[in-house]
């Protein structure tokens, strides 16, 4: 019986690995210079995403114009990504006194705030299946 | 780069956290979408003017006023040779849209450059970030504090939508147009061409930490020329402001106020300290009223006490706090210390917020002269922690002093007033402080008076002019004015007539060539 369940853990396993496909693509726009780097984490959920428990966070250079980055392998399910322009690389998105971004910024669906935060259900994307391929982008908010 | 960094690094984005404490929620509230009036204040205002004509100085304004060489009675001082500056609100309409509060129109400056018996004036819309792309589109795309725009794009900071429209101050060669949510707004002093959000302390220490912060349209000039002044924030707390005379930041802090009133208008300073007046204003009741706007949300309570933070000027740090009865104030005239500690100050004293409201009730052309004016009011803080108050029942509005009097013990007071009654003032005023005399001369009921500023060019206190605008109404047409403060009941020693009228509007100031 061990044995068994050895072997349908594997070839569970081995069909994870094979239909593991989903792929999030977000093209982030109208980055203002070649300066820094651009930090973006995606979040499962809005209960992660208050939290600030990240799925996934990637780091790419800064160019002027866009970039594209890719999360893979993702389970079905909501998600949100938020992202900022590093323009000095120091690891933080600078804030004013009262904590408002003076770095660019922006959320997945091209979600902004307006006169108030960002709503979740204004920047949450859904990732339909294991297979599912979605494109979502962003203009940066400077 | 370590993950838990990162992660940290992001914080800032969270919900939680962006925008939530910007100080445009001072404006607005998220919990509950804002939803467009039915009402059409432009077609109200409309009717309203045909039967109302003193509602002219609420119309819109279309364009730019070129330069013009104005009609001049009375003969100008020869030792008052510079720029007389005005800010106020004068694109109000675009479209079919109309603001439903006046403090919500773009910012226009108005420029009276007096030479050699002569007097230009020109108008000019400041041409702030928001005001380039709604004049490109033709049409308002953003909404404001009080009005909902249909399909508005995204007010992302205060500054999206800063029209610098309140008052206009001198910095260096340069002129800083005045909001009170976000970024003094630089503009070159002889075109009145924009320049750029000023960034505060960018150069200094601070770095963008200041960047967008609320600065208000009421900074006080100390003798030696340097700014202070204040920003309110939705989270209760001011920011603190010392800048050298050319705007460098020398000193910046939070104090924790506590406030919710929604909006805070001017302060004072005497030789140490400065006073934060807190005005009996509160946004508590606003869901429950449904009432949305930035404005509108904003009510009167009659329980909750004024407080007046005093801050130590050297530190910035919250000294010693009083309480005062119930009231409001838009503006206060000057502040004083005893060398026993004791600090006397004024007021233009309102028993409560409808004159706050009533702006909004005029841009649809509702006039309304039941709504109270306010009252002079004198103060004094004992160093016991007692207060107490006198108020005069004398209308005020638009107080001032002279310059060089700005925190230290003044003579004279100057105000606007006006017997009745009325939406609008046409008296200005000397009042002596100590022998309690009053020298005011009445323009009359065809004029609506506008803030007359000191210009004191001998800096001797009870010497000098006052000079600021007032709107005719049945010529339509609006006149600058010079008063002798020696002789204000005499009348106006000069008076210069445009050939049309401007847009009622807020603050000026003097700069002397």
């Amino acid at each position: 019986m061990k044995k068994l369940t050895r072997i349908l853990m594997v070839i569970v396993a081995l069909t994870s690995t094979f239909t593991q496909a989903s792929e999030v693509s977000f093209e982030i726009n109208g980055i203002k210079s070649d300066a820094g780097k651009i930090l973006i984490q995606l979040f499962q959920g809005k209960d992660n995403y208050e939290s600030g428990n990240a799925e996934s966070a990637l780091i790419v250079k800064a160019k002027t114009g866009s970039v594209t980055v890719n999360f893979n392998e993702l389970d079905e399910g909501e998600y949100i990504i938020r992202f900022f322009h590093d323009e000095n690389s120091n690891g933080k998105l600078e804030t004013n006194l009262f904590g408002a971004p003076v770095e660019g910024y922006g959320f997945s669906n091209n979600a902004k705030p307006d006169f108030g935060p960002v709503n979740y259900s204004a920047a949450k994307f859904v990732v339909q299946s294991r297979d599912d391929k979605v494109t979502n982008s962003a203009s940066v908010i400077y | 780069m370590q993950r838990r960094h990162f992660l940290k690094g992001c914080a800032s984005l969270g919900a939680g956290a962006v925008i939530v404490n910007s100080p445009l929620k001072v404006f607005a509230s998220t919990e509950t979408a804002r939803t467009p009036q039915v009402l059409n204040y432009k077609a109200l205002f409309n009717d309203a003017l045909s039967q109302s004509p003193e509602l002219i100085g609420f119309t819109n304004v279309d364009d730019d006023f070129a330069p013009e060489v104005l009609s001049i009675e009375g003969k100008i001082p020869l030792d008052i040779q510079g720029t007389f500056y005005r800010n106020g609100p004068g694109k109000l309409e675009r479209g079919e849209h109309r603001y439903q509060h006046l403090f919500e129109g773009d910012g226009m400056l108005q420029s009276f450059t007096i030479a050699q018996g002569k007097i230009v004036h020109k108008g000019k819309f400041i041409n702030t970030p928001k005001f380039q792309k709604e004049q490109k589109n033709k049409k308002f795309l953003y909404s404001g504090p009080e009005t909902v725009i249909p399909d508005a794009l995204s007010v992302t900071n205060a500054d999206v939508i800063n029209t610098a429209n309140t008052n206009v101050i001198a910095v260096g060669d340069d002129l800083w147009a005045l909001w009170e949510a976000g970024s003094a707004t630089k503009v070159d002093a002889k075109s009145l061409e924009y320049k750029e959000q000023v960034i505060l302390g960018e150069h200094d220490k601070y770095k963008k930490t200041l960047q967008g912060l609320p600065f208000s349209a009421h900074p006080k000039v100390e003798a030696n020329g340097d700014i202070w002044n204040f920003g309110l924030n939705s989270s209760g707390h001011v920011v603190l402001y010392h800048l050298a005379p050319n705007g460098r930041a020398k000193n910046v802090a939070l104090v924790n106020a506590k406030y919710r009133g929604g909006m805070l208008h001017d302060f004072l300073m005497t030789e140490k300290h400065l006073l934060i007046i807190l005005p009996s204003l509160s946004t508590k009741r606003s869901f429950a009223n449904n009432r949305q706007g930035g404005f509108s949300r904003i009510s009167f309570d009659k329980e909750q006490a004024q407080r007046v933070l005093v801050i130590d000027k050297a530190s910035l740090t919250l000294k010693k706090e009083y309480e005062l009865e119930a009231g409001f104030a838009f503006h206060y005239g000057n502040a004083w210390e005893e060398t026993d500690g004791t600090i006397r100050f004024d007021a233009s004293l309102y028993p409560n917020a409808d004159s706050l409201h009533n702006l909004s009730n005029m841009m649809k052309g509702e006039i309304n002269h039941s709504v109270p004016n306010a009252k002079a009011a004198f103060y004094t803080l004992s160093p016991n922690g007692k207060s107490s108050q006198m108020i005069l029942d004398t209308n005020s509005e638009f107080p001032e002093v002279c310059d060089h009097r700005v925190g230290l013990k003044n003579e004279y007071l100057y105000h606007l007033s006006s017997k009745q009654n009325s939406f609008w003032s046409n008296t200005v005023c000397g009042f002596n402080v100590n022998s309690g005399k009053l020298d005011s001369y009445e323009f009359g009921e065809e004029f609506l008076v506008e803030e007359h500023i000191t210009v004191c060019p001998k800096q001797k206190e009870g010497t000098g002019y006052l000079i600021g605008s007032a709107l005719h109404v049945p010529s339509k047409r609006t006149c600058l004015n010079i008063f002798n403060v020696e002789n204000i009941s005499d009348g106006p020693i000069a008076r210069a007539w445009l050939s049309h009228h401007l847009p009622l509007g807020f603050h000026g100031t003097f700069k002397a060539a």
